[in-house]
């Protein structure tokens, strides 16, 4: 096992095969030899893209936890709720737990994959050496299964199809930004490689 | 060996525990104790989904008269409303996605054990497909909590979360630990030792 600077060796994180890892063309992906798991991918637009779209999320994701997604009319009564408020419901049911969970992978886990993602392609972008990225590098990789965004989006449109047969259903403002955001969220992470950034970050120091 | 967190290849040394030079992260060959750690979460996950599917996920509660749900009689809600995509979502979701995933980590687990050489690369994309699959089971739990939000009517309607949604949740998060605690190169290594032999 060695790793010399112009043939680097990689090892696949699901079969362990080593193989030499090659430039890859802007877009290109690498897949493993022996057990076809994706090894890494050089995406197009360098830093700079995914430190756009990163902006872009932050921004979606503040109004989409401000304004209410939704607003539910009943015979003259009518109540709101926010991306946080979904886990606070849970919270005065007498269920804490359920609560944190539901807030953990709807808002906070969300919220700490946007932030370290934004630092991380800041600090190397402009590199400004800010204190902690490789820290943040390894804790964005262990968070990333534990954001569940997209999967409440669909608990979303479950729910809403279900409301609409018992009562008058707004969209709100928050949906829309929600909406945009899984979009965003998506597009960014797909452009953010943590093994180039890895790379980088040996380079740098 | 390569480092789990960063995917640095580093020089291994017997003798003592290192460190990745790059991202510090704890180095081990393999993910530690992968096989038994897999097995106490995927049971203690298929322990608590009898709970997750008898009691109650929520409660309805309109005109004075309470009504608790579990995920199946949901299910059968929409298939009698005429719903048939909906009930579709919610019973892959809730009630297929964990028992495919608990049957697929019990399948990959004792294929481990057995020294299985058949099938290593589709056995590795079966892995994949838990991996990826499992957040998925979550969908019924935000539900119950944009519903409990929502409808707060006091008399009129209420819907309360039950304690089958806890029970639920966990048995979610289980399976993802579970799955996170296998090392799908364990697969692979029972291949790689016949190749050295011959």
């Amino acid at each position: 096992m060695q790793n010399s600077a112009n043939q680097e060796l990689i090892a696949c994180h699901e079969c362990d095969a080593l193989q030499q890892a090659t430039r890859l063309p802007p877009g290109g992906v690498a897949r493993c030899i022996c057990c076809g798991g994706h090894l890494y991918s050089n995406p197009k637009g360098g830093l700079d893209t995914p430190l756009a779209l990163s902006i872009s999320t932050l921004i979606l994701f503040l109004v989409a936890n401000t304004y209410p997604l939704m607003t539910l009319n009943v015979a003259g009564q009518s109540k709101d709720t926010t991306l946080s408020g979904a886990s606070w419901a849970l919270y005065q049911a007498n269920m804490p737990e359920l609560a944190a969970v539901v807030w953990l992978a709807s808002v906070v886990t969300p919220a700490l994959i946007i932030f370290c993602n934004l630092y991380i392609l800041a600090s190397l972008r402009f590199r400004l050496r800010l204190p902690g990225v490789r820290a943040l590098l390894v804790w964005v990789t262990r968070l990333q299964p534990w954001g569940m965004m997209d999967v409440f989006m669909l608990g979303i449109l479950v729910s809403l199809v279900k409301l609409s047969g018992m009562a008058e259903v707004k969209l709100g403002a928050g949906l829309y930004a929600f909406v945009a955001l899984i979009f965003f969220f998506t597009a960014s992470a797909a452009r953010f490689e943590p093994h180039l950034l890895w790379r980088r970050l040996k380079g740098s120091t | 060996m390569a480092c789990h967190v960063c995917g640095l290849l580093v020089q291994a040394r017997p003798g003592h525990h290192p460190h990745c030079p790059r991202c510090g992260s704890a180095l081990h060959f393999r993910k530690p104790n992968s096989l038994s750690r897999t097995w106490a979460l995927l049971l203690t996950a298929m322990m608590m989904y009898v709970p997750a599917m008898a009691l109650p996920v929520m409660q309805t509660s309109a005109f004075g008269s309470t009504q608790g749900d579990t995920i199946m009689s949901g299910v059968i809600y929409f298939l009698k409303g005429g719903d048939w995509p909906l009930a579709l979502v919610i019973f892959v979701a809730s009630v297929m996605v964990p028992i495919l995933k608990m049957m697929a980590l019990i399948y990959l687990l004792i294929s481990v054990q057995r020294h299985s050489r058949l099938r290593h690369r589709q056995r590795t994309v079966l892995y994949r497909i838990t991996e990826l699959m499992g957040r998925w089971s979550m969908v019924d739990v935000f539900v119950i909590a944009i519903m409990a939000a929502l409808v707060q009517m006091g008399n009129l309607a209420q819907i309360t979360p039950g304690l089958g949604a806890v029970a639920f949740a966990s048995v979610v998060i289980l399976t993802m630990l579970s799955a996170l605690s296998f090392d799908p190169r364990l697969i692979w290594d029972h291949q790689e030792q016949l190749q050295h032999h011959e």
